[in-house]
């Protein structure tokens, strides 16, 4: 069967596609660092627990009580980028959804889950014993179960050609396990998660230390350490997933696949010094750098697709049907919803910050 | 279409959206009206300057912000995902459309989350000034998210103008929105008041706890009104035929409208029991029963709108099965299984019928019907249907049922799917081959004397077909009435018809005698009919043997209660009955037999489920008649169920005027030709006779066959004469309709003529008066050079074949030829010669008495001229 029979028909969009591919970016970017942070530090958290038998660290203490928070917003800013991939590949993300059904319905409970489970290691950190490595465990694990039901389906989307395997099982039971681009792309993307958990602790670390807390030094080398030894680690991960793309999609004869050369070696490049930077305990640098290398890496992952998916159909082929107002309210709100957030935080800070220097 | 189906089966029919849309709105609705509460609770601490009350909002928040953010947030995530699986095309309709719409609403919820945050974090760390606008903020994005969302949710029920002009903000601010707006805001802050039960009942301290459990009673109480108010609005903007639907049309609503109706009352009631000081161990379990009534409250209102909007998922626009509305036509030309692309069999084959069904069962059926769950469980909807109803059902489903799509598809993949559903799913074992009819033997002709006998005697029943339906513990639609007819020919070269001085005394095969034993129907008839009906009588006092009456040139012997089950319980519709004439002084001059054609072979089963209630081929069983009358309930809105639980087995006729009956019905309903067909024409038009015979037994492989004359044998089928289904029905409905009946337009509307232009070419008519002449083929008696004649009717009941006579006025056309559909020749099904003893005794041919130049047979001499009928004096022309 030729599997483009199988390609839903897109929907017209209200504004030119390019609108949407650059929300699509930034606000994914958003969601991969907010993420990071997330599964990071929890994966971080529980290392550290099981290092030490599960007795209370301060750190695993200074991550409970935020991993709530973290989960929250990665949550709130996953929401946008899923939105703006539905409008620009909804075709391709709905088929591959459905014929994964069970398991992507199954990610709102294991969010539930992981949700709660966070709340009540953070309520009942200090009465828990052994019983933190547990909660917390169950939390990550959900968590890295949801990342890898994200990697089976985004990169399901993208193969119409294995979607005839939908009429051997239309019960919503299907994985892409068979795609060689799966466990090294997941692996890939965690592995760079626990490196940004190693850094926002060195950045948390790092602001404390600023603020004159002398013990936060070792805690900063610490997360840098965490950071330089995962990206190692995850430049493995990262050219095994490169070899295992198809050929013609980092094909430097086509346009996407010249970007796709050209981001990888300076993603790489930048990668590099971010390891060294970190090792070196250079936290801001290590930071500039590796956001650079993440966005790119942001970029790359959506040339992929669109080479993955250039038999089939090209974003240029998405009718318009103009109706350009909807979008400017929405800018309007969106920067609103700035300031209105930028106040309330300021409001916040000063509340919290008054009271720190009052004690 | 365009996507794959996620086969489900007991999850199917939309439970999986039901229950997370039901839980999250639960929540969600919460989280606004409860921001509220939180912000003015604060605002009364703070005011009437009592900590406590300020230390119960920063407890009463931390529940808030565990349920909403967690429980009420994800499963907002949730609905998305659930709706993106179960109905991909529709979620990608409305996210292309309203991007922007969600997009500002995360915004929104984004700055929730975050004053959220902050107003639980700082409380008490921030000053009370700016805490409490913090808290006014969050309530302002709860509201404006609720706001956003609002607009989509009521763009799916009233898309408004959108429909034509495609605009962002006609189908955002549709019909529905602003009195949905104000229902749900009013409906959140209820519901603050109600989850406020569960913290403030909690509180300690007694003093504290009633006065704040009072507080919330407040917040459930008193937006009731404007609740109620809201609600009033809501209905009342929405389209007239959307307004009859939900409340009038939807048998599947009405427990969700009764739910609705009782809960809210009971809520408010409630409320004020709550408002009573009690212990704390009664106000805590009732505050988490009064929760789970909230439940109910909102899920009765969702089902109901969410049911309402149906068949459509976008009203007007896409129908639940993701195809457009105006790709309908286009689908049901070329086909579901080549217009879908998630298909594997692209064409019907015998041996890929079920799956081929299956896949159509999945894109058509399965977004609203689950196997064998709670939603909408299409084995119990179809399990009375044989494949052939089914098919007949649904081809037609969205004329009675409005809240059910046209089907989408081709004619062979409705049967497919009707042969998937009655044998992949209900596992039905329907008879696949023709009845199987004993042969009983040959009748004994009686004698006759070509040279020395005096005279002839003709007897015939004046109908060839006479169905009696044989449920009277149910209803009764035909009762039994076999209408005897005899002449006494006086033989010569002059023959006389004689009347006077002789009886003809009729009496009915033995083994058909007392059916009272084996039907119910006189254990029933007193109830029925009002009076009393002897055993084994008909309706004008008749038995199975008698004296007939004599009137004009002939004897009749009315409504022979005549059944054709015989002592051994077997299914025989010919019984045979003896006349026997004899002179004043009681010597019997002629005798003959005639067969009286009376069937119990009527397949209401094909829709209405059960079995044959006698041999396994006539008869309706109890089950089928009350199937029937739960159909009739259902649809007409009577109640003719509770009538037969009282007792009392429901005579069709009181309502439906029937002249055969001589039953007035209750001059507004359509008389029950009218009615029976004009309702049945529906579903079962487009196959010509071989849908006549579900009811009319004459299926040629059934157990009655009675159309079984000369036309039958040169291929005309019922059609020819009456019509198919859909013309017969217009006609009836037409004369309805000149006799001021409204209802009958009802049924017009729904069905096109099949051999007409239009309606207005067909003719009215009354049943049982206005029928079919033979002599609009048989033109002057001649060759018939058409062989259709619907459309021309008799004037009158005189001008009927049955009731007409020769040129002399004094001898009956069926005297001669017979019963219709039984003219001869004819044949029966169950022996050699039953249909055509008369003729073989005085003739030794099955022809027409008289026929091929048989003069002789009244006359004693060969005739010269015709007399009786014109292009009499000839050959028979179909040997």
């Amino acid at each position: 069967m030729d599997p483009s029979v199988l390609v839903p028909k897109p929907d017209a969009l209200p504004i030119c596609w390019g609108w949407f591919q650059i929300l699509l970016i930034i606000t994914l970017f958003l969601h991969i660092i907010l993420m990071n942070v997330m599964l990071g530090t929890g994966i971080i958290a529980f290392v550290n627990l099981f290092r030490s038998n599960g007795s209370a660290t301060p750190l695993s203490r200074n991550i409970s009580g935020k991993l709530p928070f973290a989960i929250a917003f990665t949550v709130n800013f996953g929401i946008a980028p899923l939105l703006f991939v539905q409008v620009l590949y909804g075709n391709f993300l709905y088929a591959s959804s459905v014929l994964m059904a069970n398991f992507w319905l199954s990610v709102i409970g294991l969010l539930i889950a992981s949700y709660y489970l966070a709340y009540i290691f953070n309520y009942n950190y200090n009465s828990l014993k052994s019983g933190r490595i547990l909660l917390l465990g169950f939390s990550v694990t959900s968590m890295l179960l949801i990342g890898f039901l994200m990697s089976n389906n985004f990169t399901m989307m993208q193969r119409p050609d294995v979607w005839v395997r939908y009429f051997e099982k239309p019960t919503g039971l299907l994985l892409n396990l068979a795609d060689p681009t799966l466990f090294p792309r997941y692996f890939h993307f965690i592995t760079a998660a626990i490196a940004i958990g190693g850094l926002s602790i060195a950045l948390y670390y790092e602001y404390l230390h600023k603020k004159g807390d002398e013990s936060a030094q070792e805690k900063v080398q610490y997360g840098c350490n965490w950071f330089g030894y995962a990206t190692i680690v995850n430049y493995g991960f990262g050219f095994w997933f490169f070899g295992t793309l198809p050929a013609h999609v980092h094909n430097i004869n086509t346009l996407t696949g010249t970007l796709i050369a050209l981001f990888l070696l300076t993603a790489i490049t930048l990668g590099g010094f971010a390891i060294v930077f970190s090792l070196r305990g250079q936290v801001m640098p290590t930071l500039y750098t590796v956001l650079m290398t993440i966005f790119l890496m942001i970029l790359i992952r959506d040339l992929v697709r669109v080479a993955y998916l250039k038999p089939f159909f090209s974003l240029s082929d998405l009718t318009v049907v103009p109706q350009y107002s909807p979008f400017i309210l929405f800018l309007i709100f969106f920067i609103g919803g700035l300031a209105l957030v930028g106040w309330m935080l300021k409001l916040a800070w000063n509340a919290l910050d008054n009271e720190e220097v009052q004690s | 279409m365009n996507y794959p189906v996620w086969q489900l089966d007991a999850a199917g029919g939309g439970l999986l959206i039901a229950m997370m849309a039901v839980f999250h709105v639960y929540i969600s609705h919460f989280a606004v009206g409860g921001g509220l509460f939180l912000v003015l609770t604060e605002m009364k601490g703070l005011r009437e300057n009592n900590q406590s009350i300020v230390d119960y909002v920063r407890r009463h928040t931390k529940f808030f912000l565990l349920l909403t953010m967690v429980a009420g947030s994800m499963t907002g995530v949730g609905i998305w995902f659930t709706i993106s699986l179960l109905n991909p095309a529709a979620t990608s309709k409305l996210i292309h459309i309203f991007v922007f719409g969600w997009a500002i609403e995360w915004v929104f919820f984004a700055a929730e989350i975050i004053s959220l945050f902050i107003y639980y974090y700082t409380f008490g760390r921030m000053d009370n000034r700016n805490h409490v606008i913090i808290g006014w903020v969050y309530f302002g994005c709860a509201w404006m998210s609720l706001f956003v969302i609002n607009g989509i949710i009521d763009f799916m029920l009233t898309p408004g103008a959108w429909i034509d002009n495609n605009n962002f903000w006609s189908g955002y601010f549709n019909p529905t929105f602003w009195p949905a707006l104000f229902f749900r805001s009013f409906l959140a802050f209820m519901l603050a008041g109600l989850y406020g039960f569960v913290t403030a009942s909690n509180i300690k301290d007694s003093e504290l706890r009633v006065k704040l459990v009072r507080y919330c009673a407040l917040w459930l109480v008193a937006p009731f009104v404007l609740f109620l108010g809201s609600a009033w609005w809501y209905r009342a903007a929405l389209p007239p035929e959307l307004q009859t639907l939900i409340f009038e049309r939807m048998p599947e609503v009405r427990p969700y409208l009764n739910g609705f109706s009782l809960f809210g009352p009971v809520l408010m009631l409630g409320g004020l029991i709550m408002a009573i000081r009690m212990p704390q161990a009664i106000t805590r379990p009732i505050a988490y029963i009064m929760l789970l009534i909230g439940l109910l409250y909102m899920g009765s209102f969702e089902f109901i709108r969410e049911a309402g909007r149906r068949p459509y998922i976008i009203r007007d626009h896409m129908y639940s099965t993701s195809i457009l509305k105006q790709d309908i036509a286009k689908v049901q030309q070329n086909g579901l299984l080549i217009e879908a692309k998630w298909v594997k069999n692209r064409v019907i084959r015998e041996e890929t019928k079920l799956e081929a069904g299956r896949e159509i069962f999945n894109i058509l059926c399965l977004p609203c019907h689950s196997v064998g769950g709670p939603l909408n469980n299409i084995k119990k909807l179809t399990r009375n249907y044989t494949p052939q109803g089914l098919d007949a059902k649904i081809s037609k489903i969205d004329s009675f049922s409005p809240y059910m799509p046209p089907f989408a598809g081709t004619e062979d993949e409705r049967k497919a799917l009707a042969h998937y559903i009655a044998f992949g799913l209900n596992n039905r074992k329907d008879r696949k081959e023709d009845v199987v009819i004993q042969p009983i033997p040959d009748d004994q002709v009686p004698e006759f004397d070509i040279e020395k006998s005096k005279y002839v005697l003709l007897a015939w029943s004046d109908m060839g077909m006479r169905s009696v339906t044989d449920a009277s513990n149910t209803w009764m639609m035909l009762p039994p009435g076999v209408t005897l007819n005899a002449q006494l020919i006086e033989r010569g070269e002059t023959p006389d018809v004689i009347v006077d001085g002789v009886t003809i005394t009729y009496e009915i095969e033995e083994n058909f005698i007392n059916p009272a034993q084996r039907v119910a129907f006189w254990r029933n008839a007193a109830v029925l009919y009002n009076r009393e009906v002897e055993a084994n009588t008909g309706l004008t006092g008749n038995g199975l043997s008698g004296t007939m009456v004599p009137e004009q040139e002939w004897f009749s012997a009315t409504l022979l209660p005549v059944f054709p089950y015989t002592i051994d319980n077997r299914y025989i519709p010919y019984p045979t009955f003896t006349l026997t004439a004899r002179n004043s002084d009681n010597e019997i001059i002629a005798a003959t037999k005639a067969a009286s054609p009376s069937a119990t072979e009527i397949a209401c089963q094909y829709c209405h489920g059960g079995l044959w209630k006698m041999d396994d081929r006539a008869g309706i069983s109890d089950v089928t008649a009350k199937n029937v009358l739960e159909t009739h309930d259902r649809i007409s809105g009577t109640n003719l169920q509770g009538m037969v639980e009282n007792g009392m087995p429901v005579l069709c006729n009181r309502c439906h005027a029937d002249s055969s009956q001589d039953a007035a019905g209750n001059k507004e309903q359509l008389n029950l030709s009218a009615a029976i067909h004009g309702f049945h024409a529906n579903f079962l038009a487009g196959r010509g006779a071989a849908f006549c015979v579900l009811c009319h037994p004459s299926e040629s492989g059934g157990a009655t066959r009675a159309y079984r004359d000369i036309h039958r044998s040169l291929g005309l089928n019922c059609t020819y004469c009456h019509g198919e289904i859909e013309d017969h029905a217009i006609s009836l409905l037409k004369g309805e309709l000149a006799n001021g009946k409204s209802r009958a337009a009802e049924l017009l509307q729904h069905i096109k003529p099949a051999n007409f232009a239009s309606v207005d070419d067909v003719e009215p008519r009354q049943p049982w008066i206005n029928e079919p002449d033979c002599l609009n083929c048989h033109v002057d008696f001649q060759i018939p050079e058409v062989d259709t004649t619907f459309n021309r009717w008799t004037d009158g009941e005189e001008n009927l074949y049955r009731n007409r006579t020769d040129e002399s006025g004094r001898i009956r056309c069926a005297a001669c030829h017979s019963s219709p559909h039984a003219v001869y020749p004819a044949e029966n099904p169950y022996n050699e010669n039953r249909d055509s003893i008369q003729p073989l005794q005085y003739q030794d041919e099955p022809f027409p008495i008289g026929s091929n130049f048989n003069c002789k047979v009244c006359h004693t001499i060969d005739m010269e001229e015709e007399m009786h009928h014109g292009n009499m004096l000839r050959e028979f022309r179909n040997q």
